[in-house]
């Protein structure tokens, strides 16, 4: 993904400005989530459009070559072929958005995916996840071997010591949070990280995606994300180039759903493949 | 296969990520409407009623037009037996102890639990209302309602120990919240003790459906009676013996020509009128917040009417911005869909809409539109409505439902000013995220209700209500249940009713009064004058009354009062009111405690004014006595009137403040000249009024010489004292459009006409009926009655969050 924000003076004076109402904040994320659903056809398509979102993730102490290259098979085959054929979905080209692993196995990403011929971008979380606690000059190194290796994506943790002392970072993306915190992305928090998406772009006309992960894994979670972007940015942002989600869990949840409402049966979990 | 069917759709809605329909089945409602053969009667002691020879009116869904039932209307004879039923009722459930009571309304709690998907469904079914509101909130309250009115019920011989129910209630409803505007007022008036006769607009099953729940619950059917007809009615309704109160919830001009209706008809007549709300937005606020506040206050199924938004200038281009922004993505539709914001509220609610909205932009105003909502009837999109002028006629009507008139203000004074300019405090919101600016505002804003960035959150142990133009009555809490309660032993309420009595000139012309011959009164002689703006001053018409002893000897001349007199009283106290509110309650306490020595030193004088007029010397002395105490004990009880709630779900305190009503017209009556005229006057002092008194017919000279007293002891204007023909002085205040409350113990006729005439401002008023009182005793001459009416309840919600 090519960098979009060229960035902006740094103005404290629209930070300072900003209010921010808890318990407000805290009704509208039960509302959005009470007012919008989605049901049958509607609701198969949302979560094939989900599907397309996911940051098919794992960041895991033991991952290795083998599960790696698991991993970005199913990015790549994400539902069930005869599936997506009875929704007539299968020449849509439906992956999910990208692989994000460990700097370490981002070498093991590319050579998966370039094996099984597909473009899919591989993101790698860098600088020091999930805390961010290590030197700036560590940090940038990671980051560069991680491109080097293939890595088009970063996902930057923030150094949060400068945060809650004021002294901010620009970027492309926001992400609620690393998904290894015991809170990760919860519908308040994401509320008040769009609307300051919103207020960036109406004051710059510069378009900042958003990511949350950590949490999300049920198709329901999925599509309640998809109608909160709706709802608080409009459709342009529903594209993968400005919205993410970050999981592993989720996709295999999106595909049962899928095959209930084609087959009107439940599946169980060895009927699809697994990642 | 299902994907047969969908595959085409779902490759497009793939692309364009549309919303699509969530419809819920209304097969149950069918069902329902099957056992009753299509045809809804009346539900009258524990039985379906369906008299022959009715008119009847298609019950029809509002979108589809789709034919449910056919709903008698009621008739004359039908009303009669309902409210034989629930007198009837009322013998034995007021008789309950409060817990069995409370066991009651806890199965039929229950009881909704069990059948609550046939309720939802056909309340949104037909009032068009979108059924996730029905399902996830109206439903909910209707539960904790019950639940919260059981346990007032199971501790009221403690509680409410010294009241009584008052009797049967008829309950008139609105077409739309007929659900939840019921259970707000039913679960009071049954935990008490009361009964009810609710009688719903024509084509409304919903109350019907939950009075046949109430009904089959078994030994109790003739508590809740439910009849469906016109509001013709209504005085039929309240002129049945054994009807005590009057419960009317609808539009204000509907409510002021009722008020006229039943002067003197007997009934207590409480007003819920109106339904526009008030939301204040300043620059310290988090105004996207805000603008959710705006969609649940005008553009939700959350609130019953429109709303007016008064937003500070230096957001209010943010503020446009970001409404427009939020407006294009609402969702109207069908109310069973399980995904729209918004319903329909039907062909006659979208034509008022309609009409206003031409109205305004006619006038000059902006209109702007938008929302994914049906173009055709009987939709209305979300409308936003700007730079109406001020003196434009819209600016002044109350805002219909969905419509947002947003107006810009300066400074949060000026708010206030704009907010407080209507006829209208039925419940309003403030944004900000300045606590002393918000409790500023709270404080400031003349209304029933007050949200602290939040809008309609609503619970059972908060009253609610309005003021003004949207009546004073309450439901909620325990000022809800006063509504249906009455201080024990009082007389049940008669018609007291007057025929012949001509409004338009009762109290018109004050009889010429002539010399009576030389004073031969005891010295000191009485202070001559009307006691307003804290002095003594000559009368407008420059002329004066004879009052006699009781022996018929002339005891000495009161100045004889006008309207032009009224009206500077009026103003006096009015220019009076924000330093005497201003005070905190000790001080007023310390000022009354002044007063009643100021009293005590004069007790001989008072004693022998009284024993003139043929009071016992004895007697005279523990009545001046009396009025001391009155004094004192209500400058104690000024002390502690707020309080806090705590509520479910809500992080923070609900203040539940005391304020004073503004300019209070006290008309005294003539049995105990000197303690009635106290008892009336020390809570509403003590309470923050300001106050027009018109002392006893007979008997005025000692209200003038405590006068006296009050000339060196209170502000100027707090009280003023306007001597002269009751009768006309009377008829001044109930007329007089900024007196804010009007207490009459006089005549029966003058009880009705002030009944008549205060339906002008809508202002609460208290009537003797043409019965005496007995000041003397505890309860009527000091009780909480007093000071419930004295008084107004404001509801103030204090969310809290880091």
């Amino acid at each position: 993904m090519s960098a979009r924000n060229p960035g902006t003076e740094l103005d404290l004076s629209w930070i300072s400005k900003v209010q921010v109402n808890q318990p407000a904040v805290l009704r509208r994320a039960e509302q959005i989530q009470a007012r919008r659903t989605v049901k049958k056809e509607w609701q198969a398509a949302w979560l094939l459009k989900a599907v397309t979102f996911i940051d098919l993730t794992t960041l895991s102490g033991d991952d290795t070559y083998s599960n790696v290259k698991r991993l970005c098979y199913k990015a790549k085959y994400p539902i069930r072929e005869d599936l997506l054929k009875a929704l007539n979905m299968h020449d849509k080209g439906i992956t999910t958005a990208a692989v994000c692993v460990y700097p370490a196995r981002v070498s093991d990403a590319v050579k998966a995916l370039k094996a099984s011929g597909c473009d899919i971008p591989v993101a790698s979380v860098a600088t020091g996840f999930p805390s961010g606690q290590t030197h700036l000059k560590t940090r940038l190194e990671e980051i560069k071997l991680a491109v080097e290796d293939g890595a088009t994506e970063i996902d930057v943790v923030i150094n949060r010591t400068l945060v809650l002392t004021g002294q901010w970072e620009g970027s492309d993306f926001i992400k609620t949070s690393t998904g290894k915190e015991t809170v990760n992305a919860t519908f308040p928090v994401a509320i008040v990280m769009l609307r300051a998406i919103r207020d960036f772009f109406w004051k710059t006309g510069n378009k900042i995606g958003f990511k949350p992960a950590g949490g999300i894994r049920t198709a329901k979670d999925s599509l309640a994300w998809l109608s909160l972007v709706k709802e608080e940015l409009g459709d342009e942002w529903l594209k993968p180039e400005l919205f993410r989600i970050g999981a592993s869990a989720l996709l295999l949840d999106i595909e049962r759903q899928i095959y209930h409402h084609v087959t009107g049966r439940y599946a169980a979990y060895r009927d699809l493949p697994m990642s | 296969m299902a994907a047969t069917r969908a595959e085409s759709r779902a490759r497009e809605i793939f692309t364009t990520l549309e919303y699509g329909p969530v419809p819920e089945s209304h097969a149950c409602v069918l069902a329902w409407l099957d056992t009753q053969d299509r045809c809804l009667g009346h539900y009258v002691d524990g039985k379906w009623l369906k008299p022959e020879h009715r008119d009847s009116l298609p019950c029809q869904d509002p979108v589809t037009g789709e034919h449910l039932a056919s709903c008698l209307q009621a008739q004359p004879e039908d009303v009669a037996a309902a409210a034989e039923a629930a007198r009837t009722a009322l013998e034995s459930w007021s008789g309950l102890p409060g817990a069995s009571r409370a066991q009651h309304l806890t199965r039929l709690a229950k009881m909704i639990q069990k059948h609550q998907r046939l309720l939802w469904t056909l309340e949104s079914l037909v009032t068009g209302r979108a059924v996730r509101e029905v399902r996830d909130r109206d439903i909910p309250l209707a539960l904790q309602l019950l639940q919260y009115h059981a346990i007032q019920a199971h501790s009221q011989e403690e509680a409410l120990a010294g009241w009584e129910p008052m009797g049967v209630v008829g309950l008139i409803l609105p077409p739309t919240f007929s659900l939840l505007e019921m259970m707000w007022r039913i679960c009071p008036a049954l935990a008490v003790g009361c009964t009810v006769v609710v009688l719903v607009p024509p084509a409304s099953p919903t109350p019907l459906l939950l009075a046949q729940l109430a009904g089959e619950l078994g030994p109790f059917p003739g508590i809740l009676n439910v009849l469906s007809g016109p509001t013709s009615l209504v005085p039929v309704l309240a002129g049945q013996p054994g009807v005590q109160k009057v419960a009317f919830c609808g539009s204000v001009e509907e409510g002021r020509v009722l008020q006229r209706t039943l002067a003197g008809v007997g009934p207590e007549l409480g007003l819920a009128l109106g339904a526009e709300s008030l939301l204040l937005l300043t620059e310290a606020a988090d105004v996207d917040s805000a603008v959710e506040g705006v969609v649940d206050a005008a553009w939700s199924d959350r609130s019953p009417g429109g709303l007016r938004l008064l937003v500070q200038e230096s957001v209010w281009e943010e503020t446009m911005r970001r409404l427009q922004a939020r407006m294009e993505r609402l969702r109207g539709g069908r109310g069973l869909d399980g995904a729209v914001d918004m319903g329909t509220r039907g062909a006659a609610a979208r034509d008022l809409a309609q009409h206003y909205v031409r109205e305004a932009q006619s006038q000059g105003a902006q209109v702007f539109q938008a929302g994914d909502v049906p173009s055709d009837s009987p939709f209305f999109p979300p409308t936003l409505v700007s730079d109406l002028p001020p003196a434009a006629p819209g600016t002044q009507a109350e805002v219909p439902w969905p419509v947002v008139v947003a107006s810009p203000f300066r400074t949060a004074k000026e708010a206030l000013a704009m907010a407080n300019g209507t006829p209208r405090g039925g419940s309003a919101s403030v944004w900000s995220e300045r606590l002393g600016q918000a409790l500023e505002l709270g404080y400031g804003l003349q209304v029933g209700t007050v949200w602290v960035n939040a809008h309609g959150l609503r619970d059972p142990a908060v009253p609610t209500g309005g003021c003004r133009e949207s009546g004073s009555s309450r439901h909620g809490g325990l000022d809800g249940l006063y509504e249906y309660l009455r201080p024990s032993g009082t007389p049940a309420r008669l018609p007291y009713r007057s025929e012949n009595l001509n409004y338009e000139t009762f109290g018109l012309a004050v009889p010429s009064t002539l010399p009576a011959g030389p004073e031969t009164g005891p010295s000191p002689a009485p202070p001559y004058g009307l006691f307003v703006a804290g002095r003594f001053q000559a009368p407008g018409a420059r002329s004066s009354r004879p009052i006699q002893d009781s022996q018929g000897k002339l005891h000495g001349y009161v100045a004889e009062g006008g309207a032009k007199d009224v009206r500077g009283a009026v103003e006096a106290a009015h220019q009076a009111a924000p330093g005497w509110v201003g005070q905190s309650p000790g001080a007023r306490a310390a000022l009354l405690w002044a007063l009643a020595a100021a009293l005590e030193r004069r007790e001989p004088t008072l004693a022998l004014r009284l024993e003139r007029h043929g009071v016992e010397p004895k007697a005279a002395k523990a009545e001046v006595k009396l009025s001391v105490r009155r004094l004192r004990d209500w400058g104690a009880r000024a002390q502690a009137q707020n309080h806090s709630l705590q509520v479910a779900e809500l992080r923070g305190p609900v203040l539940r403040l005391r304020e004073p009503l503004g300019v209070l017209g006290v008309v005294c009556p003539d049995e105990r000249p000197l303690l009635a005229f106290m008892s009336l006057l020390a809570p509403t002092l003590a309470l923050g009024n300001t106050v027009v008194l018109v002392p006893s017919r007979t008997c005025p000279i000692p209200a003038l010489d405590v006068c006296q007293d009050m000339a060196t002891l209170l502000p100027a204007g707090v009280v003023n004292v306007v001597t002269g023909d009751q009768d006309h002085l009377a008829r001044c205040l109930a007329l007089h459009q900024d007196v804010q409350a009007l207490w009459y113990f006089g005549s029966a006729q003058g009880s009705q006409f002030s009944e008549w005439a205060s339906a002008g401002n809508l202002k609460p008023v208290w009537v003797s009926r043409g019965c005496p009182r007995a000041w003397e005793q505890e309860a009527a001459g000091a009780g909480p009655e007093l000071e419930l009416r004295a008084a107004r309840t404001k509801a103030l919600w204090l969310p809290m969050g880091d």
